[in-house]
């Protein structure tokens, strides 16, 4: 699983949520992409889970890119705790995905094989995205 | 490459708000400029220019008051969600002149079953005609095996095209791809670390005693992930 070998802080603030992304909107290197529409946290292990997944359906036919680290820790207090004493542990990492990003990209397969696993894939996310590709007049 | 004619009106407004009003018309908010005139700012109906840019380097025949600019889109601004148009850069060419731009690289044919084809660059620079772009430089990679590589001089460009890129430099890759076992291997590796299980087989599943207590029915089913 994608997780940073050293940070500078260990523990941070949560990132903001709102807005749509200022880059990486497009098909970068592959034919087909995930795209997500709205912005949300994606952990690793969801990112890990959504490349399984399409690794799994296209099997040894495609090259898959991964777009997006989980760079940033989010906390949690233990369960039954009294508020106070300080920031609970780092629990996850997560990447803090806009709206617009292209998460996952693939090639080296048909259309109808990367739309199936990529639609696999999508099931693992925890945001609404849809399917992208690559079109002629993409500047 | 055919021309596109479009008529655009002059723009007088400027800023966000003259922008939005013209987008809320169906229409976009351009820039034409090149060769050190100044630019001209126009409005262009938003269908029109959609359909022209969906060509590669389209060329565009641009009719304003009077006047006709021939150009070429050197950025457009799409919205990241929905994908309109938000702004279009056009660049002012004249007939004959040479220009330097991104084609797309389009790969087609089977490569040897148990290879992969990885394409380095998926658009090419090169230089030529304004009037004679080509919309895109194909290139087939029927029957290669594992191992072959395609450099950009290696490339078959029409004529009257330049390359722009360094002849050596690697374009498209054919490698070979991970076995079953490989992929297997790798993969189960990483289910274990993120902590994925398989359902068993349907035939290797024992059904859970059906009995009139439902509770306990539900308490000896296995937990499905």
């Amino acid at each position: 699983m994608l997780i940073p070998r050293r940070v500078k802080h260990r523990k941070q603030h949560h990132p903001k949520r709102t807005g749509a992304a200022k880059g990486g909107t497009q098909l970068s290197f592959g034919d087909f992409g995930i795209q997500a529409i709205e912005g949300h946290y994606v952990t690793n292990r969801q990112i890990e889970s959504a490349r399984i997944a399409m690794t799994r359906h296209i099997k040894r036919g495609g090259k898959v890119w991964i777009n997006v680290y989980p760079d940033r820790p989010i906390t949690k207090k233990p369960a039954e705790t009294r508020m106070g004493s300080g920031k609970g542990s780092p629990e996850w990492w997560v990447a803090n995905v806009k709206a617009g990003r292209v998460m996952f990209e693939l090639s080296g397969v048909t259309e109808p094989i990367a739309r199936e696993a990529l639609r696999r894939a999508m099931h693992k996310l925890p945001m609404k995205c849809k399917f992208v590709t690559r079109e002629a007049g993409d500047l | 490459m055919t021309e596109t004619r479009i008529k655009a009106e002059s723009r007088t407004e400027f800023g966000k708000g003259a922008a939005r009003r013209i987008r809320r018309d169906n229409k976009v908010p351009a820039v034409l400029y090149g060769h050190g005139t100044d630019p001209v700012h126009v409005t262009i109906p938003g269908h029109e220019l959609m359909l022209a840019l969906k060509n590669s380097n389209a060329l565009l025949s641009i009719e304003v008051s009077g006047d006709k600019h021939l150009a070429l889109p050197k950025q457009v601004q799409r919205d990241p969600i929905r994908g309109y148009i938000e702004h279009a850069d056009l660049i002012l060419v004249r007939r004959g002149e040479k220009v330097t731009v991104e084609v797309p690289l389009v790969v087609s044919g089977e490569v040897i079953s148990g290879s992969l084809v990885v394409t380095e660059y998926n658009t090419i620079s090169i230089e030529a005609e304004a009037t004679h772009l080509p919309e895109a430089i194909e290139l087939s990679v029927e029957g290669l095996d594992a191992g072959a590589q395609i450099h950009a001089s290696d490339l078959a460009l029409p004529d009257g095209v330049a390359l722009q890129l360094d002849p050596e430099t690697l374009v498209v890759n054919v490698v070979a791809a991970p076995t079953a076992e490989q992929l297997e291997a790798e993969l189960a590796v990483a289910e274990a670390e993120a902590g994925i299980e398989h359902d068993a087989p349907e035939s290797e599943t024992t059904e859970p005693e059906q009995t009139d207590d439902t509770d306990e029915a539900d308490e000896a089913a296995p937990d499905s992930e």
